[in-house]
């Protein structure tokens, strides 16, 4: 049998502080689960800010509309691989959906990606843009023209009537869009709330905690993404689509973070045997990411600007404003990949012995380094630019009329 | 617009859905194991094959074939719990082409000195208790009380 | 039966029934082919199993309860259970991947002036306990007590890795053991994050999950777990608790000792019995 010689040729053993089971010295889940629920929650964050625009009729945030679903398109085609890179065997993946163990949370996978790509997303992307595709697939030649001929699957109805109903069955998949990206991303969550073998992963609050720094990360994602696209299109930025989205981020960082107090106040409160170690690894281990990186840089610091911002807006010129809610945003983004880290590597670096510590040797290179951890972070932004250019023409604001379908000024 | 007729784009992503829900279902048909399921949620051959591995320890009985004296006096002496193979190592090897020779370890290895070490098990420390000199000299290692 | 009060609003059927209790009854009798359909298949699986070349003839799952027990006081830390363990099942060499292997606990006596029973507690296992310890660093005047325990798969009535398990590569025998099956594992390690024992690792050999197997490939042909087999202290005690005398190892530790399980709180109740367990063990 081949095995993996790399690593096996020389082995060396990583320092343990304490006692630590012998099968527990090296770290099995590596920066690979780390990024399978930051992209998964980049998914569900994007697709919850553009329902405020469809559920929630914010008029403000129309202009991110698209650019959101698109977001969260981009990212969702890229959210198995991480998975099926850190599988010891992704040839036999798909055998979670011919026999799903139905206790597993984790079987759950490819049917909640299944349901959400096709039944959620493709399909109210395909409500909102079919009378474009109709439109492009007569004006526009050549190889994208065939891909907006496929993508109207053959239906060219774009009467009043056709439009109303397109617009209706956008509503209803984002009203039952909401609870499927809570879903898609909640698991993932209820996968480490699970495990009750380990006391930094299982508690109850892990998945809610998980959709609230889904949702923030989301949405800060959101806000970078339209100040990157109107910055390269050379296009004014709509000031007033960023302060409804600073708005709704700080809500959403208000709730996170009371969430992620409240974790660690009951914790401390309930002393449970476990706590000891994990002040220790709190501390220790991981006080850069999870002291510095995860609460005042990710948290904190986002929080008083964007709080400042909602009170004495009035005070701040619009040019700063911009350079401010960019700060958080990037801020917020570390922060909440911090918080994956925090969970994922923290989690299995101290003992479920509770008396030892591990490290974690993280790979370069090899199928589950850091290298293909940054590739896979770069690969949605490549796809988002390529649906960007196929589906984001330039000087194409799309406004609602007042049935609420979709109309873009140019075509 | 006829009531009772779907808009055309529904029926396209009804056709759509059902095309892949079939696909899915002769997937599964096709991708499922065969004895999967027959005796709880896994492979049932995956129980048959658990057990195809040959073992590498033969047990006492296989050492008892040729072995048997050794073995009875043995279980008269303080050594009747320990077996043949904690002393000398996996015998399947010896089993199937007695030519084979089989080991000894060290003593010491039970019988050192150790502060974690239960006190109904006699023990010596290896430096101070005739150090340099083999245990065989004084002791037989399958019968303790006996001097050679 | 006691027939139902002649009140009771429903079509009178018969002498005493009421429509009511013929559905349950029919529901009951459904109820119970249905279960009987898949005993029957269960079983017929059972009998069509072991039949390949090399397999053992005429071992029945269901006719078969395996336990094992390790008995705290017995054991020496040899460590040529945790090698014996590894020659038979082709464990990988490296010093972290251990289906079975010993801890020693080293209880210090407490500082002078401390006002406690014990001071600090150390714990070791050293590749596992093969090989046996390396001499103790702590000098004796300051041990209070120390010992070994022998930790394995535990053998869990209720547990979390077959629970967590996507694909139904890992379950539970008829006959007591927790297998991996490695032709349709999938490698995610869920498993591995699910045991609260620590008793299950990543092999890298055949990317897939592995752990005590019980030594199964030797229990159904008769023979000892290697370990039970090389222990020279008798601290582990295998038996079949379908077949179990009154002079069986275990069924004297039962009787002789007050029974220890480890981490009982997390509800995993897990089977394998130890005697003589101390505090601070988890």
């Amino acid at each position: 049998m081949d095995a993996e010689l790399t690593n096996l040729v020389y082995y060396v053993p990583p320092h343990v502080d304490g006692y630590v089971y012998p099968n527990e010295q090296n770290l099995l889940w590596s920066t690979l689960i780390v990024v399978y629920p930051y992209i998964t929650g980049l998914v569900a964050g994007a697709f919850i800010m553009a329902s405020l625009v469809r559920v929630f009729k914010v008029k403000a945030l129309e202009p991110v509309y698209r650019l959101s679903m698109l977001t969260s398109l981009a990212f969702l085609l890229c959210a198995p691989l991480p998975l099926l890179f850190h599988l010891g065997h992704p040839e036999r993946c798909l055998q979670i959906m011919m026999t799903p163990h139905l206790s597993s949370p984790m079987a759950m996978f490819g049917f909640v990606y299944a349901w959400y790509m096709m039944a959620v997303l493709l399909l109210e992307l395909w409500f909102d843009y079919r009378r474009d595709f109709v439109a492009w697939s007569a004006n526009v030649r050549g190889l994208r023209g065939i891909l907006y001929r496929i993508l109207t699957l053959g239906v060219h109805d774009v009467s009043e009537q056709a439009l109303r109903l397109d617009d209706r069955m956008g509503k209803i998949i984002s009203l039952v869009g909401i609870p499927s990206a809570f879903l898609l991303h909640g698991y993932v969550g209820f996968i480490f709330g699970s495990i009750k073998a380990n006391p930094w992963w299982g508690n109850v609050l892990m998945p809610i905690i998980f959709i609230f720094s889904a949702i923030v990360s989301g949405i800060s994602l959101c806000v970078l993404m339209y100040l990157l696209l109107n910055w390269a299109r050379r296009q004014a930025q709509d000031i007033n689509c960023l302060d409804a989205m600073g708005k709704f981020l700080f809500y959403a960082l208000v709730v996170d973070a009371s969430l992620e107090a409240l974790d660690w106040i009951h914790r401390l409160y309930a002393a449970e045997e476990s706590i000891h170690i994990l002040k220790s690894l709190a501390a220790g281990r991981l006080f850069y990411t999870l002291l510095v990186g995860q609460v005042c840089l990710g948290t904190a610091v986002p929080l008083v600007i964007l709080g400042g911002l909602q009170l004495f807006s009035r005070h701040v010129v619009p040019q700063v404003r911009q350079h401010l809610y960019t700060l958080s945003a990037a801020l917020i983004l570390f922060g909440v990949l911090a918080m994956r880290w925090n969970v994922v590597i923290g989690g299995q670096l101290f003992s479920k012995s509770l008396r030892g510590f591990t490290t974690y040797k993280m790979e370069l290179a090899g199928h589950e380094g850091w290298l293909m951890s940054i590739a896979l972070l770069v690969l949605p932004f490549i796809i988002l630019g390529v649906l960007v250019k196929l589906f984001l023409p330039q000087k194409s604001p799309v406004t609602r009329t007042e049935t609420g379908a979709a109309v873009s000024q140019a075509a | 617009m006829n009531e009772r007729k779907l808009p055309p784009q529904l029926i396209r992503l009804v056709i759509l859905t059902v095309a892949i829900l079939g696909l899915y279902g002769l997937a599964r048909f096709f991708l499922t194991p065969p004895s999967f399921g027959e005796l709880g949620f896994y492979r049932a051959l995956a129980l048959e094959e658990a057990t195809l591995r040959s073992p590498v320890f033969a047990g006492q009985k296989a050492c008892d074939e040729c072995h048997s004296d050794t073995i009875k006096k043995v279980a008269k002496a303080e050594h009747k719990t320990v077996s043949c193979e904690s002393c000398h190592g996996p015998g399947r090897a010896h089993v199937e082409n007695p030519e084979v020779k089989m080991g000894a370890i060290f003593c010491v290895r039970c019988h050192g000195v150790d502060p974690a070490r239960s006190a109904w098990i006699k023990q010596v420390d290896p430096k101070k208790h005739y150090a340099g000199q083999r245990c065989a000299e004084c002791h037989v290692p399958h019968q303790p009380s006996e001097v050679p | 039966m006691p027939c139902a009060p002649p009140t009771q609003r429903g079509t009178m059927i018969g002498k005493g029934y009421t429509r009511r209790k013929s559905l349950v009854a029919l529901a009951g009798a459904a109820a119970g082919f249905l279960v009987m359909a898949p005993a029957r298949k269960a079983r017929a699986a059972v009998q069509k199993l072991f039949t390949s070349t090399g397999a053992p003839k005429g071992y029945d799952p269901t006719q078969h309860k395996w336990l094992m027990a390790i008995n705290i006081e017995r054991c020496i830390g040899c460590g040529l259970c945790v090698e014996a363990c590894k020659k038979e099942n082709h464990v990988p060499p490296q010093p972290t991947y251990f289906r079975t292997w010993i801890e020693r606990y080293i209880i210090k006596k407490p500082r002078p002036g401390q006002a406690a029973v014990q001071g600090e507690t150390v714990v070791d296992s050293p590749n596992g306990g093969a090989g046996g310890f390396p001499p103790c660093e702590i000098p004796r005047e300051e041990i209070l007590k120390a010992f070994y325990v022998p930790k394995l798969c535990n053998l869990c009535e209720h547990s979390p890795c077959t629970q967590s398990c996507p694909v139904g590569a890992t379950f539970d025998t008829p006959d007591g053991a927790v297998l991996v099956d490695p032709k349709y594992c999938i490698g995610c390690g869920f498993c591995i994050q699910a045991c609260p024992y620590g008793c299950r690792y990543f092999n890298p050999y055949t990317r897939t999950a592995d752990k005590c197997s019980l030594c199964y490939h030797r229990i159904t042909r008769g023979l000892r777990p290697a370990c039970v087999e090389v222990c020279p202290a008798e601290a582990r005690l295998f038996g079949d608790l379908k077949n179990m005398g009154p002079d069986d190892p275990i069924a004297k530790l039962v009787r002789t000792n007050k029974l220890h399980t480890l981490k009982p709180h997390l509800g995993t109740e897990p089977r394998v019995l130890y005697a003589g367990l101390d505090k601070e063990v988890r």
